[in-house]
This record gives C-alpha cells, sequence and structure tokens, in this order.
C-alpha cells in the first residue's frame, strides 16, 4: 500500500486536549493512517493513503471545519 | 545581503487591495497566528486609494459640484457659478488620499502583528522562493512561503507613439500631483479611465478631446448606453475621435501637438496637454514567473482557476494580475479571500457573472452579467428590453432623463441575465441587478418586488414590466 507523509501548519492549539482533539478527529477520517502533532510548533504530520485521501482532502476534517476555531493549511 | 530565508505561512506580493482583503481573511482565519510576509513596492494600499479608484472619485465628484449648479435642470433655477480654486482640490484630494491611505491602510496593518512588512520589488527564485530587492535593484532579503499569493496589480500601459515620451505626457498615476487645471487635454483612450478623468477635468472647464481606436465607447456595456453617453459628453463639449490612433506628437513652443489618423485622413490636435489612459499592463514581467512554474495568458497575466490557483501548486493570484475581463477593487479584494480561504481547505470559487461594474461619469454607467450581443452569441436567441429614464416620473421630474434601463432575459425562463444602466445612481440600483442575475431571479421577482415611487429604483420595475406590457398604457405604480 502505497503512503504519503502530509505536513499542516495547525492554527488554535492552546493545550494538550486540543492535541488531542484534532489527533483522534484526523484519525477517524477515512485514509489517515497516522497522525503526529507538535503543540509547540503548532505543526502537524498526517500518514494517508493517497488512493483514498488527497492532502487537501485533510483539510476538510470537520475538526477544521466552518466554526471550529482550529484551522489548518498544508505546508509543503 | 544576509543568505538567511525567512520562512512564512504565507508570502504575499504587492501590497494592494488584494493583498490587505487576504492578509486580513487569512489573520482572521488563522486567529492572528498565521506568519505573513506582504511584499510591495510604492504606498501602501497600491493602486486603488493612491491613485484609483479613491483619487478619481474624489476629482469627479468635486467637477460635479462645480458643473451642475452652472447648468440647472429644473424650471425656475437659475445658473449659479461655483467659485472655486482648482489647486486648492487638487490639495484637498490628495490630503484625502493620505488620510485614506492612513486610516485604511497604515493603521489597519498595525493591529496585524502576525504581518511582516517587506519593502521592495518582489521575484520568484523557485517555487517557495521570493527574493526582494530595493528600487535600485539591490537585494534586500529572501523570504519562503508555505503558500504564496501573487496580488502585484498592474499599471498604465504607454503605447508606443513617437514623440510622446519628449512631449510628456499624464496617466492615471501622475495625474493627482498637478495643481493648474489644463487648458486643452487630448486624452488618448476612451475607456473608463480617461471618460471619467476627461469628465471631471471638462466640467472644471477645461477643453478635453478623446482619441479612441474604436468605433463605439464602453464596448462592455450595451450599444445603446455607449452611444448615450458619448451624445451626452459630446453636448457638454467633449470632442471625440472615434475609430482613430495618434501617429505621433511633438511640442511647439507652447503647446503640445498630437497627430492624429482618422478615416478621414490626418488630423493635428493642439493642446495643452496629454493623459495617455490607453489600458493597463499586469506587474508579472519582473517576477520570474518561469522559476515557480506558473503560466500566464499572452498578455502577462497570471492564469488562474476560478479557485484562484496558478497553475503551481501553493501558488494562488489574485487582483490586476490575473487573466480576467474586469478589473476592479471589488474584484481584487473578493479573490484574496476566496485564494486565502482555499488555502484553509474551503471549495471557493470567484463568480465573475454576477459581478457589477461601472464608469462614475455623471450620469453613471454600471453593468452586471450578460449583453443583449453576449447572450444570443453564446445561445443563438435572447429577449431584451430597453427603458429611457424619459419615462420615469423621478427622472423627469429632477431634468435628468438623458439614460436609459436596458435588462436582458434568457427566453426559455425570464431569468435576468444582465442588466446595464445609464442613470445618476447607477451605481447604487444596479446592486438590484447583481441579486437578480446572481440568484436567478426571473422578471415577475422584480414587478412583485416592491419598489419606491417615484424613485430611480423604480425604473428597474419599469423595465422589468416592459417585458410584459407596452409602458405607454400603462398608468403611474401600476402592478
Ligand atoms: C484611475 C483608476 C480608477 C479606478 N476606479 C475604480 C473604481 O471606481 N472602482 C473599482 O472597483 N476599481 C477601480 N479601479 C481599479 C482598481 O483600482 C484596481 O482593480 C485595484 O486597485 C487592483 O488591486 P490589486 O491589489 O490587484 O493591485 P494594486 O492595488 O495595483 O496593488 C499591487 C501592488 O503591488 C506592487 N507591486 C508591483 N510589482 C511588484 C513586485 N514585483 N513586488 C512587490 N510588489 C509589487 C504595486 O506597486 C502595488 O502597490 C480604478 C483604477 C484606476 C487606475
Amino acid at each position: 500500500m502505497e503512503e504519503k507523509k502530509v505536513k499542516l501548519r495547525i492554527y488554535g492549539m492552546t493545550c494538550d486536549d486540543c492535541v488531542r482533539t484534532i489527533s483522534s478527529s484526523l484519525k477517524k477520517q477515512p485514509g489517515v493512517l497516522d497522525v503526529k502533532i507538535s503543540l509547540q510548533e503548532g505543526t502537524g504530520e498526517v500518514k494517508i493513503e493517497p488512493a483514498g485521501l488527497s492532502p487537501e482532502g485533510i483539510l476538510k476534517n470537520q475538526v477544521f471545519s466552518k466554526g471550529s476555531h482550529y484551522k489548518a493549511t498544508l505546508v509543503e | 545581503m544576509s543568505e538567511e530565508i525567512k520562512h512564512f505561512d504565507l508570502v504575499i506580493l504587492g501590497h494592494g487591495a488584494a493583498a490587505f482583503s487576504a492578509g486580513i481573511k487569512a489573520s482572521e482565519l488563522s486567529s492572528g497566528e498565521m506568519s505573513i510576509a506582504m511584499i510591495g513596492t510604492g504606498p501602501l494600499g497600491g493602486t486603488c486609494v493612491n491613485v484609483g479608484c479613491v483619487p478619481s472619485k474624489y476629482l469627479l465628484e468635486a467637477s460635479h459640484r462645480v458643473f451642475r449648479p452652472k447648468h440647472p435642470k429644473m424650471e425656475g433655477i437659475y445658473e449659479t457659478n461655483v467659485v472655486h480654486d482648482f489647486s486648492a482640490v487638487m490639495k484637498g484630494l490628495r490630503s484625502y488620499v493620505k488620510q485614506a491611505r492612513e486610516s485604511k491602510y497604515v493603521d489597519v496593518m498595525r493591529s496585524y502583528e502576525n504581518v511582516a512588512l517587506y519593502e521592495g520589488l518582489a521575484r520568484f527564485t523557485d517555487r517557495k522562493t521570493v527574493e526582494i530587492s530595493d528600487p535600485k535593484g539591490k537585494k534586500i532579503g529572501k523570504v519562503s512561503g508555505s503558500n504564496i499569493l501573487i496580488a502585484t496589480g498592474s499599471r498604465p500601459s504607454i503605447p508606443n507613439i513617437d514623440g510622446l515620451n519628449d512631449a510628456g505626457f499624464l496617466t492615471s498615476d501622475t495625474i493627482w500631483g498637478i495643481d493648474e487645471l489644463p487648458s486643452s487635454i487630448a486624452i488618448v483612450g476612451g475607456g473608463a479611465i480617461g471618460l471619467e478623468i476627461g469628465q471631471a477635468l471638462l466640467h472644471f472647464g477645461s477643453s478635453v478631446t478623446v482619441i479612441e481606436a474604436l468605433d463605439s465607447l464602453l464596448p462592455q456595456t450595451e450599444p445603446e448606453i455607449g452611444s448615450a453617453i458619448r451624445a451626452l459628453l459630446e453636448k457638454e463639449g467633449m470632442k471625440f475621435y472615434m475609430k482613430a490612433r495618434v501617429s505621433s506628437v511633438h511640442k511647439s513652443s507652447k503647446n503640445k501637438i498630437v497627430e492624429v489618423i482618422t478615416h478621414k485622413g490626418r488630423e493635428r490636435v493642439e493642446v495643452d496637454e496629454i493623459l495617455v489612459a490607453t489600458g493597463r499592463l499586469p506587474n508579472t514581467d519582473t517576477l520570474n514567473l518561469d522559476a515557480a512554474g506558473i503560466k500566464t495568458d499572452p498578455r502577462g497575466q497570471v492564469l488562474t482557476e476560478r479557485s484562484m490557483k496558478t497553475t503551481s501548486p501553493g501558488i494562488y493570484a489574485a487582483g490586476d494580475c490575473v487573466s480576467k475581463r474586469l478589473f476592479l477593487e471589488t474584484l481584487a479584494a473578493r479573490e484574496g479571500v476566496i485564494a486565502v480561504s482555499n488555502m484553509f481547505g474551503e471549495d471557493l470559487r470567484i463568480d465573475y457573472d454576477s459581478s457589477t461594474w461601472a464608469v462614475f461619469t455623471y450620469p453613471q454607467i454600471a453593468g452586471v452579467g450578460m449583453t443583449e450581443n453576449e447572450f444570443s452569441r453564446k445561445n443563438g436567441s435572447c429577449s431584451c428590453r430597453t427603458f429611457p429614464l424619459s419615462n420615469l416620473t423621478k427622472a423627469s421630474i429632477i431634468g435628468e432623463t438623458e439614460g436609459l434601463i436596458k435588462i436582458t432575459v434568457d427566453p426559455k425562463d425570464n431569468r435576468v441575465v444582465g442588466m446595464h444602466i445609464m442613470a445618476p445612481n447607477a451605481t447604487d440600483i444596479i446592486t438590484e441587478g447583481a441579486y437578480a442575475v446572481q440568484n436567478g431571479y426571473k422578471i415577475n421577482d422584480i414587478i412583485a418586488t416592491s419598489h419606491i415611487f417615484p424613485s430611480m429604483s423604480e425604473g428597474i420595475k419599469n423595465a422589468a414590466q416592459s417585458f410584459i406590457r407596452d409602458l405607454s398604457m400603462m398608468s403611474c405604480c401600476m402592478e
């Protein structure tokens, strides 16, 4: 199975709870294989299965949707 | 120059309308956490506030206040000569521009600590990196961005006319610095900018000659409106050379001589000053776009999708540097917001079809959607009605009957696909057309909507009613 690492810049995280909320929401997304988030750097690394999920698709995760104060952009 | 490359979440090239709206939206979406580099040359705020919308509308408004009391339109109201001082008006204009720039751009930017302003020219070295240099070409630094927005705008294009540089000329970048009203001026180019500045100077008392390459004015609007505005400006004293070209320019002892070629042959126009208003060029030629894999159209405007994505991943473009048909402050700002929202994973698209545009002559001209010709070229047939302001009660009370409202609908379902207006307040009432086009409203939706009597906006309802009945057989306020 092909894997791809996607780097995210994540905005709005203030504590470990934020990290847990974002990680668990991302892990539930079909196509996501693994998630590592750094609160200190405001970044995340998401391992995805490119056949099932595009990097931009990660940004559409519920946790980053309109109304949520967590937001993310892609870092190449 | 230090070789250190400073990294940002977002690098914005340009500091005009598109750049500001993008920078502010990005700051809002990230709660001020997104690190942003904004690189620009010239005064903060770019074209609109410094040399575009703001000074041109100021000059036009001032000029109408001088002209209109001299040309009253109601019985018993007599000509009044408005005492004025052109150089003081220009001083007022510059001071207003300065204040608008300070309050809407400089002060606003101070509240965004996440935005680092760089004064200089930006140039790509690769897909992620931008080099900044000062106006003399000295390198100042390098920045890189996870996302990049190109918002470098446009500048006046100067045609290659023999003798023009030696004789000297004004453009929409430089005219705001004058203190003395030119006694006569030749305006090369009869588009929106040429007509707006031309009418303003005419209203102050200049003798204005417009030289236009096409055979009609404002081809983006309905031909009836192009002819009506030309007739009105001619009545006010503006001279036109249509289907004409300037072959050369030279200086006489006091004046500038413009040699014009028309279908009738050669003519000489002797003037005090020349304004070149022959369109604008995108500021993309020095960006080294190839290094970033960004494609442009043959004019050098950046090709984007409606999502404002360029041909290079992670790089977006917004504003006057983009390949499109309408070049407006409002669109630049909207495109900036769309580009940034899409960086955050949204799926927004720019809607050019229901974008309103305007020319701020008096009367004003405004439009949205397709003209009759555009719709029938695309679809084979269309249905349209033209409602002259001479039929509108409010317009005839105030004597402002030179104008019209034209609505184009899709004959299949009577959906409004275009509205074009020439009226004193066309820029205000066109918004009804924008709602109609954007939301697919039909003629009956307009008729069934309450409009004030007597008002200019009632003209839109009348124009809609003229699809269903002969208006000469209709009484006042008929539903
Ligand atoms: C006379 C006139 C009247 C107008 N009237 C109206 C009106 O009434 N209503 C309306 O909606 N629109 C009007 N417009 C159009 C409007 O001004 C523009 O559509 C709008 O300002 C475009 O904004 P922008 O951000 O794309 O570009 P700009 O505002 O031009 O900003 C681009 C900035 O980028 C800078 N730049 C260029 N190259 C580089 C580089 N390599 N590196 C860094 N920076 C660079 C430029 O110096 C500039 O500051 C008018 C324009 C003119 C000229």
